[in-house]
């Protein structure tokens, strides 16, 4: 192996390293999928195999009880209602509050330009804090509503400026054109500026939507009442609880149902939709932190 | 640009200005939604900060509340917690940045001795998948791994060792803690220094070939001159949030056992609120200590980042 000539003809006295980097890499690779792998066996097992095994490699017998347990109790549907509706509302906001700020901001011949942008960057390194935010919520009336989780993350002051510089390499020469045919701002940023930016504005898209889907802290601040918590807050309690509280109403599942396996179904099912959305779209990931990285 | 150097010339600024601001009208419609937000969520908050000098009373509102001076920083400096959770968020921020921050660096050389194929996207794809869950569903998924009757556990008694209570050890807690973030986020963080990496000259690769360097040689003097920058800008924005000691992750995985090695001034902050004394004007006290602290180490480590002929942030 050691005196291979490739295209170049030079010596490839490299095999050795690659082989050896290629195994390590797999073997992290498996250290990655363990714990999924894992997870998934472990909500589809019986307790008792999983007391005799608990390093499974392959089960001897497939059971959906935990699966049967979680969908009994309404709060997975409750659950995945309320990220739903956080999802579509917002995520249409916070692109409205990102995209266009970013926009104006990368615009040249906008006169308040450098202290707005001043004022934005300062936000991601000085903040009100916890307590202040939290009694605005409750002065403005939102407290225990939906509203509060939706409308307290709207912009974000890092994709903002991933947005900003890819915005400022689009060409000027198109928008005069644009204004000479009479249109105004509104119109070149909906009409040539987004469509002419589809690789960032996906990717900023995808992100608010991975962060909206794994929403939980604000909801636990601001929302009380279990039937209004998103997803993850239901995942949270589900994992941190006894089975008790999970709150099946079917009592004749509660009592031979395997702990460890409904929080390996809770977490199986938060995490299925971008678990197997995410091999599609990352691409779309990577593209967006390159011209990030690159241009900025 | 140079359009406005010349009405500059012919025009007194002042007029010119209006003029600039009237032709833009629509600018400022576009930045409403965007003026709303950081006006409403981030600058209103800002002035809930006085509460850090007073005593929060519901009836009388931020306004009406008594100013107390230096009261709750009197008491602060006094409380054993609070001490335990500074000396916490500094260790753990800073071997964060000793154990887990070069990993990504690794990663990134290492997969960028693959070559491209199926088999380096198939890598990829699962390397930074992780980065995207929840820390709710990663420590769901630590806690069976790690647990007493997890697989870890059972491989250890089957090779002869002691079944360990990782996450009520205290002196395991913390490297578990170290290695669940790399395993959740390296592969991410490596993403951007391989983009990096990809940016480099093949030139000075080809150069360097009939110069006769090997690998190593090349390592050290084409790649890692590449992409010093970009490692300087990563410790920067790291060094940055060293009172962020990882809220998300810790609230996620501690528990009382480990509390002693694990308790951060946020985890402090949200007890201290929200389930112990819910002393409102207390709470914001120990936040805007973090906060100030947090501004001014990213401060001091921009300027050093300058110093040293690097970019920096500001």
């Amino acid at each position: 192996m050691g005196s291979e000539r490739n295209s170049d003809g030079q010596t490839r006295k490299i095999n050795w390293f690659y082989v050896l980097n290629a195994a390590l890499l797999g073997l992290l690779a498996l250290t990655i999928l363990y714990p999924f792998y894992n997870a998934v066996l472990i909500s589809l097992v019986s307790q008792k195999e999983y007391m005799t095994t608990p390093f499974m490699l392959w089960p001897t017998e497939i059971t959906f009880d935990a699966y049967a347990y979680i969908f009994s109790s309404s709060r997975i549907y409750h659950g995945y209602t309320n990220t739903l509706l956080i999802l579509t509302l917002g995520v249409p906001y916070n692109m409205l509050a990102t995209a266009f700020t970013a926009y104006a901001l990368s615009r040249e011949r906008f006169p308040g330009k450098k202290i707005a942008t001043a004022l934005v960057v300062f936000t991601m390194y000085f903040s009100g804090g916890l307590i202040p935010l939290y009694l605005l919520v409750r002065d403005l009336g939102i407290m225990n509503s939906l509203a509060s989780v939706i409308l307290v993350y709207g912009a974000n002051t890092f994709y903002l400026l991933l947005m900003r510089s890819y915005f400022a390499e689009i060409p000027s020469a198109l928008e005069e054109s644009a204004k000479i045919d009479g249109a105004n701002d509104l119109v070149i940023l909906l009409r040539i500026m987004l469509p002419l930016s589809m690789p960032i504005v996906a990717t900023v898209t995808l992100f608010f939507s991975v962060d909206r889907w794994n929403e939980w802290f604000n909801a636990m601040l601001f929302l009380r009442e279990g039937d209004k918590w998103p997803l993850q807050l239901v995942l949270r309690s589900i994992v941190m609880s006894t089975i008790d509280d999970i709150g099946s109403r079917n009592v004749s599942i509660r009592k031979t149902v395997f702990e460890d396996g409904v929080k390996m179904a809770a977490v199986f099912i938060t995490m299925a939709p971008i678990m197997f959305t995410y091999p599609f779209l990352q691409k779309y990931f990577l593209k967006g932190m390159l011209v990030g990285s690159v241009k900025s | 640009m140079r359009e406005r150097a010349g009405d500059l010339a012919l025009k007194r600024p002042g007029r010119t200005r209006l003029r600039d601001i009237r032709k833009n009208k629509y600018i400022y419609l576009i930045l409403l939604p965007g003026l709303l937000y950081y006006g409403i969520f981030c600058y209103a908050p800002m002035y809930g900060i006085q509460l850090a000098f007073k005593d929060f009373r519901a009836s009388e509102g931020i306004w009406g509340s008594p100013f107390v001076g230096l009261k709750h920083y009197a008491y602060i400096f006094k409380d054993q917690e609070f001490w335990q959770a500074f000396r916490n968020t500094i260790e753990i921020s800073f071997s964060r940045l000793l154990f887990q921050f070069p990993v990504p660096i690794v990663l990134a050389l290492l997969l960028n001795e693959l070559r491209e194929g199926r088999y380096k996207k198939w890598l990829q794809t699962l390397f930074t998948f992780p980065n995207f869950l929840s820390w709710v569903i990663v420590s769901g998924m630590i806690v069976n791994v790690f647990g007493t009757e997890g697989a870890v556990n059972h491989l250890l008694t089957l090779f002869g060792g002691n079944e360990q209570m990782f996450l009520a050890n205290q002196e395991l807690f913390r490297p578990l803690l170290y290695l669940s973030d790399i395993w959740k986020s390296s592969g991410w963080v490596a993403i951007i220094y391989l983009a990096t990496i990809a940016s480099i000259s093949p030139d000075l690769y080809e150069a360097s070939y009939m110069d006769g360097a090997n690998r190593f040689q090349r390592m050290l003097y084409i790649t890692w001159p590449g992409i010093r920058s970009a490692v300087v800008l990563m410790l920067l924005l790291s060094v940055g949030n060293t009172m962020n000691a990882g809220f998300d992750q810790i609230f996620n995985m501690y528990n009382p056992a480990v509390l002693p090695v694990s308790d951060i001034l946020d985890t402090y902050i949200y007890r201290v609120t929200f389930q112990t004394s819910g002393d409102f004007g207390f709470s914001t006290a120990v936040g805007l200590f973090k906060s100030l602290i947090n501004f001014a180490l990213l401060v001091l480590f921009d300027r050093l980042a300058k110093a040293v002929g690097e970019r920096g942030i500001f």
